[in-house]
């Protein structure tokens, strides 16, 4: 069996500077393995342990993916070997863009039985990678996936829904996207980072991947800074809680909030 | 005529949002159809809700909507239109990347408007947690994902169920446990109190409880609240990849913050931050802050409203 990770190394728009056209600056962002991507290697890496599964890690982007530091974080968190596709035309690219790269990997891979992914990532956020992933195989997504247990043919998923959660059974490949809450990725220790060092990565070429051509066309033609509501910054004075309730309280009524 | 949009649904019939969408994209006329994965009730709300036309992919018993994503992405590609869109949740992204994949198309999550014309769609799109917009122009076909917004009320004249039948993916419910967490709409609340990390142990949620009643007010949490700490259903937590609402009032208690939970909150008339840290972040996107304990400011504003 073999089981493959989608990861992104990305930076936290947290620490991204934004201009006053929209311009976002990264320069003082630090890249890294992408917030909720260790979940999903921790989840497919006890399966993979129960199962006697491979587990490969798979990422695409630009220059920088590749960087030995970025092998080796991924690597560390349990990963047999990774597979690396890193191409500058990836700079900014959408989403679908992404998940026809990371589908062709997991052709050039061959005989994947399972992709596992995150539940977003920390810059983008859309949640769509892994469903748009899917589609390229033509394989089944479910996301919200909070435990995986079973084998290839046979997996038993336990999903989060709305208001509950869902135990299926998957009887072919599958992409599952984790909840962020799916378990505790623990912390890679340093024998974990001198094993790391030595586990294969496979910088595979992007021209070479079997990967279709989107039908759409984006062109970003210009940015701005979202309009935001003018806020007041008023700072009550809270020496007496009481005084300060009061004062809230008669500023939310004239202003109509309550 | 040709279909300019494709709603697709799964489970949810929440869908007045996107049909408001689609039916203001501008441009060539064109239907506004949809296609539904989930169970026939599902599609007999969307036959009512205004669309003109509905798709249902009926599946066995017991095979949820992912199932029949293909089925879905089929049905879309053959009428295929200038966008395709879905709502936020889990089953609908399914189905969306699914239909995405088979058009080729190209996928936006933070559409703010959408504007078609005889060659090209373009959108104003909120990227890294809305930090930024881009305007984005697209030839050929889009993908949205949007809030779905509420359950459209019935048009009064429903349109006929095209029903299909195919073979779905091998995915089989084997159970259903619904939890305990009472079921909130917070995008239907005037005034919510968002509870943060601030707040020590969970029984202290009884004195925010208070607090809501006394305002009247829905409760909702940050993030890890809801994931990780688990004191309230996901259903609950406001952020980036959570609920975004627009409320009268909100009120932050023991947040700080932090970007990606406050992109929920934008769109609120006003709020109000309580916060034992002066430096936290929330202080700069509030109108009102009261930096202090949040054990004594809470109760304190609890009998001034009384």
């Amino acid at each position: 069996m073999k089981i493959v990770v989608a990861y992104k190394w990305t930076s936290d728009p947290e620490e991204a500077t934004v201009g006053a056209d929209g311009t976002v600056d990264w320069s003082r962002a630090r890249p890294g393995i992408s917030t909720y991507d260790p979940v999903a290697i921790e989840l497919a890496r006890g399966l993979a342990e129960a199962a006697g599964a491979e587990l490969i890690g798979v990422t695409a982007g630009a220059k920088g993916v590749g960087s030995p530091l970025a092998c080796k974080a991924a690597l560390a968190r349990g990963l047999n070997r990774v597979v690396i596709i890193e191409d500058d035309s990836l700079k900014g690219a959408g989403q679908a863009e992404l998940a026809a790269v990371v589908a062709g990997a997991v052709r050039h891979i061959g005989d994947v039985d399972l992709v596992v992914t995150g539940d977003s990532s920390v810059d983008v956020a859309a949640k769509m990678v892994p469903t748009v992933l899917a589609g390229e195989l033509g394989w089944p997504a479910v996301a919200e996936v909070t435990d995986v247990t079973g084998q290839a043919g046979a997996l038993r998923v336990t999903r989060a829904i709305p208001g509950g959660t869902q135990v299926l059974e998957i009887s072919g490949p599958a992409v599952l996207a984790t909840s962020a809450d799916a378990t505790v990725p623990r912390v890679p220790g340093m024998k974990d980072l001198l094993a790391a060092g030595k586990k294969p990565v496979d910088h595979a070429d992007l021209a070479a991947l079997d990967v279709p051509a989107q039908s759409a066309v984006m062109t970003v033609t210009g940015t701005s800074r979202p309009a935001r509501k003018q806020r007041k910054n008023q700072i009550l004075d809270t020496t007496d809680p009481a005084a300060a309730a009061a004062e809230l309280v008669k500023a939310l009524r004239e202003v109509g909030a309550l | 005529m040709s279909v300019n949009a494709w709603i697709v649904v799964a489970e949810q019939p929440a869908i007045g949002n996107l049909i408001t969408v689609a039916r203001n994209l501008g441009g060539p006329a064109g239907q506004v159809a949809a296609v539904v994965a989930g169970p026939r009730p599902v599609a007999e709300v969307v036959a009512a809700s205004g669309v003109d036309r509905v798709v249902w992919c009926g599946a066995p018993e017991g095979s949820p909507a992912e199932a029949s994503a293909q089925a879905v992405a089929e049905v879309v590609a053959a009428d295929p239109p200038r966008v395709v869109l879905s709502g936020r949740n889990p089953a609908d992204r399914v189905l969306l990347g699914a239909a995405a994949a088979r058009l080729r198309a190209a996928v936006l999550t933070g559409a703010r408007s959408v504007a078609l014309d005889a060659d090209k769609t373009t959108v104003l799109n909120a990227v890294y947690g809305d930090i930024s917009e881009e305007t984005v122009e697209i030839s050929g076909p889009v993908a949205l994902l949007l809030d779905g917004g509420s359950v459209p009320a019935a048009s009064g004249d429903s349109v006929p169920i095209e029903e299909i039948s195919s073979t779905p993916y091998g995915l089989t419910v084997l159970e259903t446990n619904m939890s305990d967490f009472e079921q909130v709409d917070l995008n239907a609340a005037r005034r919510v109190i968002g509870v943060g990390r601030g707040l020590k142990a969970r029984e202290d949620l009884e004195l925010i409880d208070t607090l809501a009643g006394a305002v009247q007010a829905e409760i909702a949490c940050s993030r890890p609240v809801a994931e990780g700490l688990n004191w309230m259903g996901k259903d609950r937590y406001i952020g980036s990849s959570g609920a975004r609402i627009s409320p009268q009032l909100y009120l932050a208690v023991g947040i700080s913050g932090q970007l990606q939970h406050m992109v929920g909150v934008v769109g609120a008339e006003t709020i109000v931050a309580i916060n034992s840290d002066p430096n936290a972040a929330v202080f700069t996107q509030a109108d009102y802050g009261l930096v202090g304990d949040l054990y004594d400011l809470v109760p304190a504003i609890t009998s001034a409203l009384k």
